[in-house]
């Protein structure tokens, strides 16, 4: 239920600064995730709004009303870890209903919330297991009702999906956001998977270095991404340098090797050094179809759905596309094909200051 | 002379069977995946290739030669495992040149070879850091370039990937391969994430509850997979309940449980027989015609769009559509479904039911 | 906190400050007195050697059994592991009887049994051998448990790149071994260093000890002595300065040594190591670590049994000896009390402040009442109180103070070390839930804590009821029963110290019993 509004916050441990001018809102009873690679600050930050860390400097509002004297217990904010913490002394039963004994709540109503939880989660007949006894996915469900009883509105959510098999996590990624949805609670989730992110949240929010890189939609993060960084790190991207030839309508940018590449619309000024991202997904590639230019399959990965491409430029960049499997014959080693893209699906921005290798970085 | 054969690999832990007659052979020079979900028994089997484990029963043979008493360093095997396993007090070269040591190779001999092989995955740079000093990624190249310094042929990984990032997974799952293969090397790699597997594997080797359900190339098993377990475990998929109305011309009609008529370009079931149809969200298209659904989810997945509705008999289904039409839908509306018949694959209904057959954990 | 200071660390170290004070009698007494400084050089020096080939005879036979315990399966494990805590169980006043008769000549009317080995003539040597009896399963314990936190995986990483066994042991464990090797050795070095009880009662038993003391011993020796020989003073303050300043320069330069010796890392010989890795090689060295095991420490520790049966019996007066051993049990139940009450609130300071500064330094503070030789200890604490005028001096208020001041670290580092284990993510996450930090350390904390606070109380219990030294060096009339024990030697009464021993180790015994059934059945859970 509670809105949340991160202002401004820092937090330095020695040189390192987990948090650096952090400004974040959370809309009331939203689904945003926190994405962003290991040691941009994720948990940090997850762990302030929780009251566990205090920050260096900077505001966190619950409801707008400033909780720095807030205690932890009162914030009504109930953490759900990477490693579930299940009181390993506990049955299940008991660690469904921590939150509530430790209010004192009546017997009747703890026989409700426990029942309605473990339908929910579906583990009506394990209540009386204890965590060691159970598997993965029936311990991050049990620590799931955990924080669901315990009468918090706002769920945070630290790689809850990180310790599970990856075919666990695509089944359970729906599974959790619809039942944190019919509770109509706020949750902040945090992870390094954009899949995840794409799949789960109502807003992604960009994390990196400490700071906020953007905020929006799914498709706002993955169609229009504001740097170079998002670009590529929201699914891959290729990236090609050179100066803009044209802003309005249609951008255009001139490769250092002449070729005229096409984006959608942009306020900078031509004769900018500028690059162009698109991501691989949307990059196409194909013998009929023109392109604004060629480049030489090296190699073809088989990933399933997707075939991932890899091609060689005439000036021996490498770059990058996803298309559909069913395309496989089109698409053999050596065959020279047209690259292009809808200019709507490419974006420039000005060259990043340290360089773009710097930019991409992710470790 | 396959590199790696097993016969009869059994493996128990009281009353628990881990490993269950298991017969594996993996070419000399093939890049092997064993897939499954945790407790399967694929990190029991890779440990018996490598004599951590002693089987209970069965053979492994290395190179032809039966490997029944032959300890651990005598094997010639590199391995990489899940956590790394560096060791912290010795810097990055000299972890790298620890095989080379063990065999009392002189340091120039030593040098060169950690030199290379550090070279191949381009971390030259941290030679003399320590494994503390490097994050994720770096730490386990650093892990393949010492199992490849060994000079074996054979190499085997447990999960290498598994507590890395997503993005650094991706980057690093791709080196392992080009590595494996222009070192001319059997690799013999485990994991749970069936992507990873997909992308780098010769073949793909899917493991439950301690058997083999099937062995088959990455599009093998994607396109045409033998059971249910494996069309749900290896991607997303559809699965519909029905029965077979008709087998006429190389197809068979199938009437759906939820009232819509599919066709199968399968014959091989008989009119009457109950079946499940398996069909992979990206093969099922909005037609005039079909099954009946109503949308109730549209998911946004970047280059398209993942649409969710129920049908007439409450079941979920997936479809993909390209993420442009993906705003012509609304939840609520109400469509017809249809299936590419070469797509779709028919399997017989199965005795205990669709959940149980598809279980993962 | 305050407590800690100002009741343990002070007392322990105040004596140093002797020195300074009584610098004039130090001088006449002791260094100008030829005959005093020759006894108190050799007795401390007796104590260093004995307690440095003690510690290295326990390394080179603990370490193979350690390894056995921690890293292979086999039948009869715990077995083993219930057998090298015994010597645990049995208080050094006993053992030191014990070890005696069985390895020592010892005076016709001792009656030892034939089947004793009585070989031994050297005073010196006899303690060595006592002396490895009871620090043999610290030596043990504390190897086992590095062993066990340094993950398996690396030495089977290095078996996969071709080293052998012991190629892998030597070059990538034992390089990680070291830090906690240095712990070990310290509280091995140390626990020899402190003993009085047995050694004192081991020297009484044998037929000739020719005089033969230890840094300890004298110290009991003339505070028994000192009401009537006052002048005694100055010399029992320079024995106990000497040792406390010793111990703790011992214990700095020790970890600054190991911790820098590079160790020989450079060879690997491939053909000798696998042969020293496989078949009979390896049999023959851990049947040896147990044999070892059994002849001598195991038999020494519980022949008193066997004397007891073959000897002619005479009376134990059980009325005096009920109440020394109500006496010890009273002063043991006291101290472990205080130790639990005031132990853990510092030992969850300790385990949740790493970041602050007083924490590392409480840290080293806790472990110097384990490193000073108790009965140095205790002198210098019986000085500090009996100095001052807040608090009245009763002989067993004194003997409390004493036995906390040993004990007390014990609780701590095990509670804290128990707590620094638990993941802090437990009790944040009971707190997000909405739990009070209170509410979060009872109901998540302290369940998981339990065992090791119940460990930490037995681990007092026991030494409290077992120490001699402090003891003595603090009231010399005591009546705690190794007291007891020792006097009755002294006159002559082997038979009932027997007795007296065997009612004491059985006494022990249950109290360690208690604590296995404990520990393990919250482990099954």
């Amino acid at each position: 239920m509670p809105s949340i509004k991160l202002i401004g916050l820092k937090k330095s441990y020695g040189d390192i600064k987990a948090a650096d001018g952090l400004d974040l809102e959370i809309y009331d009873g939203e689904y945003l995730c926190l994405l962003g690679p290991t040691g941009a600050g994720k948990t940090t930050t997850l762990r302030i709004i929780s009251g566990l860390l205090k920050p260096d400097e900077g505001m966190v509002l619950l409801n707008d009303e400033d909780c720095a004297e807030l205690e932890v217990e009162d914030r009504k904010a109930a953490l759900l870890s990477q490693t579930y913490a299940l009181f390993p002394q506990l049955t299940v039963e008991e660690n469904i209903l921590f939150g509530l004994n430790i209010r004192g709540t009546d017997e009747k109503t703890k026989e409700q919330v426990l029942i309605s939880m473990l339908d929910l989660v579906r583990l009506s007949g394990r209540s009386d297991a204890y965590p060691a006894e159970l598997s993965g996915g029936m311990q991050q469900r049990t620590a799931l009702a955990r924080a669901l009883a315990s009468g918090a509105d706002l769920l945070l959510l630290d790689e809850p999906l990180r310790a599970l098999d990856a075919r666990l996590r695509i089944s359970l990624r729906k599974e959790l956001r619809s039942l944190i949805k019919s509770l109509k609670m706020t949750a902040i989730h945090v992870t390094h998977d954009h899949d995840e992110a794409l799949v789960m949240a109502d807003r992604v929010a960009i994390i990196r270095q400490g700071r906020i890189l953007q905020v929006g939609t799914p498709a706002d993060v993955w169609d229009r991404p504001i740097t170079p960084f998002v670009a590529n790190f929201v699914g891959q991207s290729n990236f090609f340098t050179g100066e803009i030839l044209k802003s309005g309508s249609v951008a255009s940018l001139r490769t250092d090797d002449g070729v005229v590449l096409k984006a959608r619309p942009t306020e900078m000024a031509p004769g900018t050094k500028a690059v162009l991202g698109v991501k691989i997904g949307n990059t196409d590639v194909s013998r009929d179809k023109p392109g604004y230019f060629t480049a030489r399959v090296e190699r073809v990965i088989f990933e399933g759905r997707n075939l991932h491409v890899d091609l060689r430029m005439e000036n021996g960049q490498m770059i990058s596309s996803k298309i559909p499997s069913w395309r496989r014959g089109k698409v053999t080693e050596g065959d020279l094909l047209n690259v292009h893209w809808e200019e709507i699906k490419g974006t420039v921005f000005p060259i990043p200051p340290g360089g773009l290798e710097n930019e991409l970085k992710v470790e | 002379m396959p590199e790696v054969r097993l016969v009869g690999l059994r493996k128990e832990y009281g009353s628990v069977i881990a490993v269950n007659q298991v017969y594996l052979t993996v070419e000399d020079g093939e890049y092997v995946t064993i897939l499954g979900p945790s407790g399967c028994g694929k990190t029991t089997l890779i440990r018996m290739i490598a004599g951590i484990i002693e089987p209970s029963d069965g053979k492994v043979f290395i190179g032809g030669k039966d490997m029944t008493g032959v300890p651990i360093e005598d094997r010639d095997i590199g391995y990489v495992f899940q956590n790394i396993a560096l060791f912290p007090h010795l810097s990055v070269q000299n972890n790298v040149s620890y095989g080379p040591r063990a065999k009392d190779l002189s340091p120039d001999v030593q040098n060169e070879i950690s030199r290379k092989y550090l070279g191949m995955v381009k971390l030259l740079d941290k030679m003399g850091m320590f494994p503390s000093e490097l994050c994720g990624g770096e730490q386990q190249k650093t892990s393949l370039a010492r199992a490849l310094a060994s000079g074996s042929k054979l190499l085997l990984l447990d999960e290498p990937l598994s507590a890395l990032d997503s993005r650094v997974r991706v980057d690093l799952r791709y080196e392992l391969r080009r590595l494996s293969k222009e070192l001319g090397i059997t690799t013999v790699h485990v994991t749970h994430d069936q992507e990873e597997a997909q992308s780098v594997s010769d073949r793909i080797v899917l493991m439950r509850a301690g058997t083999v359900v099937e062995t088959g190339t990455p599009e093998e098993l994607y396109a045409r997979p033998r059971n249910l377990f494996s069309a749900n475990f290896i991607g997303e998929t559809n699965l519909l309940e029905g029965w077979i109305r008709e087998v006429k011309d190389g197809v068979s009609l199938v009437e759906l449980r939820n009232g819509g008529l599919i066709k199968v370009a399968q014959t091989d079931m008989e009119v009457g027989d109950a079946t499940v149809i398996s069909v992979r969200p990206e093969f099922m298209f909005v037609a005039p015609e079909g099954m009946k659904a109503t949308v109730t989810n549209i998911t946004f997945m970047g280059t398209y769009s993942h649409i969710t509705a129920i049908t007439e008999d409450e079941e979920e289904v997936g479809f993909d559509v390209a993420s442009l039409d993906g705003n012509l839908l609304t939840i609520g509306k109400e469509l017809y479904l249809a299936v590419n018949p070469k797509t779709a694959v028919l399997y017989p209904k199965p005795k205990n039911g669709i959940e149980e057959a598809i279980r993962l954990e | 906190m305050v407590f800690f200071l100002f009741f343990v660390i002070l007392p322990t170290v105040y004596i140093l400050s002797y020195a300074f004070t009584s610098w004039g009698s130090i001088q006449t007494f002791v260094l100008d007195d030829p005959a005093t400084m020759k006894v108190i050089m050799d007795s401390i020096v007796a104590s260093f050697q004995i307690a440095g080939i003690v510690t290295v005879i326990d390394i080179l036979v603990g370490l193979p059994v350690a390894w056995m315990l921690v890293r292979k399966q086999f039948r009869g494990k715990r077995f083993l592991d219930t057998l090298i805590d015994m010597p645990l169980a049995v208080p050094t006043a006993a053992l030191g009887f014990s070890a005696a008769i069985f390895f020592a000549l010892t005076p016709e009317s001792l009656q030892a049994p034939s089947f004793a080995l009585n070989a031994i003539s050297s005073p010196y040597l006899l303690i060595i051998l006592l002396h490895v009896v009871f620090s043999y399963p610290y030596m043990v314990r504390s190897l086992s448990a590095i062993l066990v936190q340094i993950d398996q995986t690396y030495e089977t990483a290095g078996r996969t790149l071709g080293a052998s066994a012991l190629t892998a042991a030597r070059t990538i464990t034992l390089p990680l071994f070291r830090a906690g090797l240095v712990t070990g050795i310290i509280l091995c070095f140390a626990r020899s260093l402190s003993e009085t009880g047995g050694t004192m009662i081991a020297l009484a038993t044998m037929a000739n000890s020719q005089g033969f003391q230890t840094g300890p011993t004298i110290i009991g020796q003339w505070k028994g002595m000192l009401g009537t020989h006052p002048d005694l003073a100055a010399p029992l303050a320079f024995v106990s300065i000497l040792l406390i300043l010793l111990a703790l320069v011992l214990l700095v330069v020790l970890k600054l040594v190991i911790m820098k010796v590079r160790l020989p890392m450079g060879r690997i010989w491939p053909y000798p190591e696998r042969f020293l890795s496989r078949g009979l090689v390896p049999k023959a060295k851990d049947g040896l670590a147990i044999l070892f095991l059994i002849i001598f420490v195991l038999v020494p520790s519980f022949f008193i049994f066997s004397y007891v049966m073959v000897a002619t019996p005479t009376s134990l007066d059980w009325g005096p000896f009920t109440d020394s051993l109500l006496f010890s049990f009273l002063i043991a139940g006291v101290v472990t009390v205080i130790d639990i009450a005031l132990g853990v609130p510092l030992a969850l300071y300790i385990a949740k402040n790493h970041t602050g500064r007083i924490s590392p330094i409480l840290d080293v503070l806790v472990n110097v009442p384990l490193i000073v030789p108790t009965a140095a200890l205790g002198y210098s604490l019986g000085v500090f109180w009996t100095s001052q005028s807040l608090i009245p001096t009763y002989d067993v208020l004194l003997i409390i103070l004493a036995h906390v001041a040993f004990t007390y670290p014990l609780v701590v580092r095990n509670v804290a070390g128990a707590v620094e284990e638990v993941d802090p993510t437990f009790e944040e996450t009971a707190r997000t839930l909405g739990a009070k930090p209170v509410q979060a350390f009872r109901r998540v904390l302290y369940p998981m804590i339990k065992g090791s606070i119940l460990a930490g109380a037995i681990m007092a219990f026991t030494r409290s009821l077992g120490e001699t030294g402090a003891t003595l060096a603090v009231v010399s009339n005591a009546n705690t029963a190794p007291v007891y024990i020792v006097n009755l030697i002294y006159a002559g009464g082997y038979y009932t110290a027997g007795l007296a021993c065997i009612v004491l180790i059985v006494v022990s015994y249950i109290a360690m019993l208690t604590l296995r059934y404990i520990t393990n059945g919250r482990r099954s859970r």
